[in-house]
C-alpha cells in the first residue's frame, strides 16, 4: 500500500525540480554557448557623434573545410555613450550576447586615453567576465584600424598570438605585459600609477626603411624600422597620470621599467664599443636577483637609490675581438655601466619631470618611511614624486662572448 | 542529539569550518579597509587577545567538567535563565547564518546566475541544508573534517599562486593608520574569532572532554593563522580595497591565478570547495541551534526543530532589501552582535556561575 507521506513528497520533489528548471535556465541559457559571441579583443575610441566607438573583434569559424581550424576576424564598431551600452546595442545586432570571458585584449585609442579612461577601466572591471589578465594597449591610431592589422603572420589563432606577444617582454623588454588588472590597481592606488603597452601601426611615412632610425632602441610603435606581413606593432609603453595618458617611452625606456620592476629575464642593448668608437657591441644582460632599492624622504622630496647589478655577456663578434682580456672586458664594462646609468637617469626624470608619474611603484617602497598611513597620505606621493631626486648606481660584470671568445 | 562523541580532531576542524564562512565572505575586506596596512599586526594583536580570552574560558570552564553553557546558565539562574542564554544563542546562530547566506548568494548570483533571482540560489542552500540535516550530526562534522583540509589547501595555493602578484611592502606603515586604530578601534575584528561561540556547546559532545582546553587552544591558533594567509593574499596583492569594494574578495584573488597558458581560470574551483564548506556552515549552525532548543525545552525528537530553523533561516535571508543592507548588516551589526553574544554573554555567565560556585562550596 503506498503511503500517503511518500506520494506527497515525491510530488513536493517534482514540483522543486519544476521550479529549479525554470528559474534557473534563464542563467543557463544567458551562458549558453550557442547564444554567445565571443569578443577576442575589443578596441574603445573616441566617437565624433557620441562619446565613444566601440569595436568588437569575434572569429567566425572558416566556412571551408580545407582550411582546418582557421578563423576570421569579424570586426563590429558601435557608437554609444558607454561601453556596457555599446554591448548591448551589438548584442541586439548580432543576435547573440557578447561574452567577454575570451577577451584578450583591451584597446584604448590614444585620443581618448589623453582624456582619462577611468570610467571605462572601472566599467570593464566591474564586468564579471572580463579576465584581470586582459592586456591593455593604447592604440596610436584608430583601435579598429590597429585590430584590422593584427592578424599574426605565424600562428593560425588571432587568440593565441594576443596571448604571446605581451611575454616576448620577458626577454626583449621592448613591451610590456600591462593588463587590466594591474591598471586598475594603479588607477586606485595611491603610491603607483598607470601603465600600458603602446601599440601603433607600420605606415609607409614612418617605415624606416625608408628613413632609418639613428639608434634602434630609441624606437616605439609608430616609430619603428619594421617592415612586414602584421602592420601592427607593439613596442614601448604608453604612461598615465591618474587616468590620463602623460606621455610614451620607447624600447630602451621599457626595458628601464621593466628592470626597476624586475620584470625582465634577460635583454639587448647596443652599447660604445670602447675599443673603437665609431662602432656598437651589442651585449646580452640578465639583471640579478640582487637589485636594491631604497626611497628616502629628504627635506621633503623623495631621494631614491637604485643598485642595479647586471651580468652580461658579448653578442656581437668581429675580428680581432680580445674577449678573454681581462682589461678589454672591464673597459667594455665600464661602458656598458655608464651607458646604462645615463638611460636610466633619463628615463626616472623623464617620468618624474616630464611625466609626473611613478609607473615605478617607487611609492611602496616609501611607504617603510612613515609612521602611519594618514601621514603617507598627507604626503601625496604622487603629487610629491616630481621632486624626486635619483642616485643611479649600476654594476655590470661582463663576460666574454658565447662559442667565440676571441678571434 | 549526538549519539556518537567528536572526536578532538573532528572538534578542531568544525571551529575552522566556522571561520571559513566568514572569511569567505566579507572578513578580509573588513580587516584591510579598517586597520590597512596594520591588517596583519591587528590579525596578531586580536589572536593574542581571544588566546588569553580562551585560556580564561578554559579556566573558567574547568570547575564544570563536561557540562555545557546551558548547563551552567542553569546553575547560575535557574530554568529562567537558562531558557534566555539558549534563546540568545538562537537567534545569534540564525541571523548570523542568514546574513552570511543572503551575502554569499548574491555573490553567486553575480558571478554565475547573472538572470536567477537570488532567492532560489538562497532556496538550493535552504534545500541542501535541510537534506543534510536528516543525517546525523556527526555526518556533519565528518564532511566538514574532510572539507576543511580541501579549503586549507585553496588558501595556500591561493597565496602561492599570486606570489608573482604580491607586494610584501604594502605591510608598511607598520601600524597602519595609528596605534588607537590598529590596538583599540580594532579590537572590534575580535569578532573575526566568531567560532569559539560554538566551543560554549562543546564539552558534553566531546570524547574527550579533558581535551577540551587543548581543542580550543589549539583552534584560536588555527584560526588566526588562517584568517593570516587569506588576509595576507589581499593585502600584498591589492591596493584597492583600502578605497573599492569587491563583491567576495577572494573571489577577486582567486581570478589572478594563472599557471601559463593552460592552466586558468581557477575561481572555479575555490568557489566549489568554498559552496561546500558554506553548506557545512550552515549545517553546523542549524544543529547547534537544534540541539540549545532541544536542551531548552527537553525535547524527545529535534528533527522538526530542524526544519523550523532552517525555514527560520531561509526567511531571515530574505529579510535584507538589497545587497547594501546585507552587507551593512554583515559588517557594521552582526559583528557586535559576534562580540555580544559570544564573548560578553558567554564569559559573563561562565565568571558568575563560577562566583556562585565558589559560594556554594564555602557554604558547604
Amino acid at each position: 500500500m503506498i503511503k500517503i507521506s511518500n506520494v506527497f513528497n515525491k510530488i513536493f520533489i517534482l514540483i522543486l525540480i519544476i521550479i529549479f528548471i525554470s528559474t534557473f535556465s534563464a542563467s543557463y541559457n544567458s551562458l549558453n554557448l550557442d547564444n554567445l559571441a565571443f569578443a577576442v579583443a575589443i578596441g574603445i575610441d573616441k566617437s565624433t557623434s557620441n562619446k565613444l566607438k566601440v569595436t568588437f573583434e569575434f572569429l567566425a569559424p572558416s566556412p571551408s573545410p580545407e582550411s582546418g581550424s582557421d578563423t576570421k576576424p569579424v570586426l563590429n564598431s558601435v557608437d554609444c555613450s558607454s561601453i556596457t551600452n555599446g554591448i548591448n546595442i551589438m548584442n541586439a545586432y548580432l543576435g547573440k550576447k557578447v561574452n567577454l570571458s575570451h577577451c584578450k585584449l583591451i584597446i584604448f585609442s590614444e585620443e581618448l586615453a589623453k582624456e582619462g579612461i577611468s570610467d571605462e577601466i572601472f566599467s570593464l572591471i566591474n564586468e564579471v567576465q572580463v579576465r584581470p589578465s586582459s592586456n591593455i594597449v593604447i592604440s596610436k591610431c584608430n583601435t579598429r584600424y590597429y585590430i584590422e592589422n593584427s592578424v599574426p603572420s605565424l600562428e593560425s589563432l588571432i587568440p593565441r598570438y594576443y596571448d604571446i606577444f605581451p611575454n616576448t617582454s620577458e626577454y626583449t623588454g621592448y613591451t610590456c605585459n600591462a593588463t587590466i588588472g594591474d591598471f586598475f590597481n594603479a588607477l586606485v592606488c595611491n603610491s603607483c600609477s598607470p601603465y600600458a603597452i603602446l601599440g601603433g601601426i607600420i605606415t609607409s611615412d614612418n617605415n624606416s626603411s625608408q628613413s632609418p632610425s639613428p639608434n634602434e632602441s630609441s624606437i616605439k610603435s609608430n616609430e619603428s624600422p619594421i617592415s612586414g606581413s602584421r602592420a601592427s606593432q607593439n613596442i614601448g609603453l604608453a604612461v598615465f597620470k591618474d587616468d590620463k595618458l602623460a606621455g610614451e617611452l620607447n624600447a630602451i625606456e621599457t626595458i628601464c621599467f621593466l628592470n626597476i620592476r624586475k620584470q625582465i629575464d634577460t635583454f639587448l642593448i647596443s652599447i660604445p664599443n670602447p675599443e673603437d668608437p665609431n662602432s656598437k657591441i651589442d651585449i646580452y644582460l640578465t639583471p640579478n636577483s640582487t637589485h636594491d632599492i631604497k626611497v628616502n624622504i629628504v627635506n621633503g622630496a623623495p631621494y631614491i637609490k637604485i643598485n642595479l647589478k647586471f651580468s652580461g655577456k658579448i653578442y656581437s663578434m668581429k675580428k680581432d675581438a680580445q674577449y678573454l682580456n681581462p682589461e678589454v672586458l672591464n673597459r667594455i664594462s665600464n661602458s656598458c655601466n655608464s651607458y646604462l646609468e645615463s638611460q636610466f637617469s633619463n628615463y626616472l626624470y623623464k617620468t618624474s619631470t616630464n611625466f609626473e608619474s611613478d609607473i615605478n611603484g617607487f611609492g611602496v617602497y616609501a611607504l617603510s618611511k612613515f609612521n602611519t598611513s594618514t601621514e603617507y597620505n598627507k604626503y601625496d606621493w604622487l603629487k610629491n614624486y616630481k621632486n624626486s631626486t635619483f642616485d643611479i648606481n649600476i654594476n655590470t660584470v661582463i663576460d666574454s662572448g658565447f662559442l667565440l671568445t676571441q678571434t | 542529539m549526538v549519539k556518537s562523541k567528536i572526536g578532538t580532531i573532528s572538534a578542531i576542524l568544525l571551529t575552522l569550518s566556522i571561520a571559513v564562512s566568514y572569511i569567505t565572505s566579507s572578513l578580509p575586506r573588513t580587516f584591510i579597509n579598517e586597520t590597512k596596512s596594520a591588517a596583519l599586526l591587528n590579525i596578531i594583536y586580536i589572536t593574542v587577545v581571544v588566546l588569553f580570552i580562551i585560556i580564561l574560558f578554559c579556566k573558567l570552564f574547568e570547575k564544570f567538567p563536561g557540562l555545557d553553557l546551558l548547563d551552567i546558565s542553569k546553575f547560575l539562574g535557574g530554568n529562567i535563565l537558562k531558557n534566555i542564554v539558549g534563546g540568545f544563542f538562537i537567534v545569534y546562530f540564525t541571523i548570523s547564518s542568514s546574513i552570511m547566506l543572503r551575502n554569499f548568494c548574491e555573490g553567486l548570483v553575480v558571478v554565475y546566475y547573472p538572470l536567477t533571482n537570488y532567492i532560489f540560489v538562497i532556496l538550493t542552500f535552504i534545500i541542501s541544508i535541510y537534506l543534510v540535516n536528516k543525517l546525523s550530526f556527526n555526518a556533519t562534522i565528518n564532511t566538514s573534517s574532510i572539507v576543511f583540509p580541501l579549503v586549507l589547501l585553496s588558501s595556500i595555493l591561493l597565496f602561492c599562486g599570486n606570489l608573482d602578484n604580491f607586494s610584501f611592502r604594502r605591510i608598511y606603515p607598520i601600524i597602519g593608520d595609528g596605534f588607537y586604530n590598529t590596538f583599540i578601534l580594532g579590537l572590534k575584528n575580535i569578532g573575526a574569532f566568531g567560532g569559539i561561540c560554538y566551543l560554549y556547546f562543546l564539552p558534553p559532545m566531546l570524547k574527550e572532554p579533558q581535551k577540551f582546553k587543548k581543542i580550543a587552544i589549539i583552534s584560536v591558533i588555527s584560526t588566526g593563522l588562517f584568517i593570516l594567509l587569506c588576509v595576507g593574499t589581499l593585502l600584498f596583492m591589492f591596493s584597492f580595497f583600502i578605497t573599492a569594494d569587491e563583491i567576495m574578495p577572494l573571489f577577486s584573488a582567486a581570478r589572478y591565478i594563472e599557471f601559463g597558458s593552460f592552466f586558468q581560470r581557477f575561481e572555479s574551483i575555490f568557489l566549489l570547495i568554498w559552496i561546500i564548506s558554506f553548506c557545512c556552515f550552515l549545517s553546523i549552525t542549524c544543529k547547534f541551534s537544534a540541539h540549545i532548543f532541544n536542551k531548552m525545552f527537553n525535547l524527545s525528537d529535534i528533527k522538526p526543530i530542524l526544519n523550523i530553523i532552517v525555514l527560520l533561516i531561509f526567511g531571515l535571508s530574505l529579510l535584507p532589501q538589497n545587497y547594501a543592507i546585507a552587507n551593512f548588516l554583515e559588517t557594521n551589526i552582526y559583528r557586535y552582535l559576534r562580540i555580544a553574544v559570544g564573548f560578553i554573554l558567554g564569559i559573563t555567565i561562565l565568571i558568575l556561575a563560577n562566583l556562585k560556585k565558589r559560594k556554594v562550596g564555602d557554604k558547604n
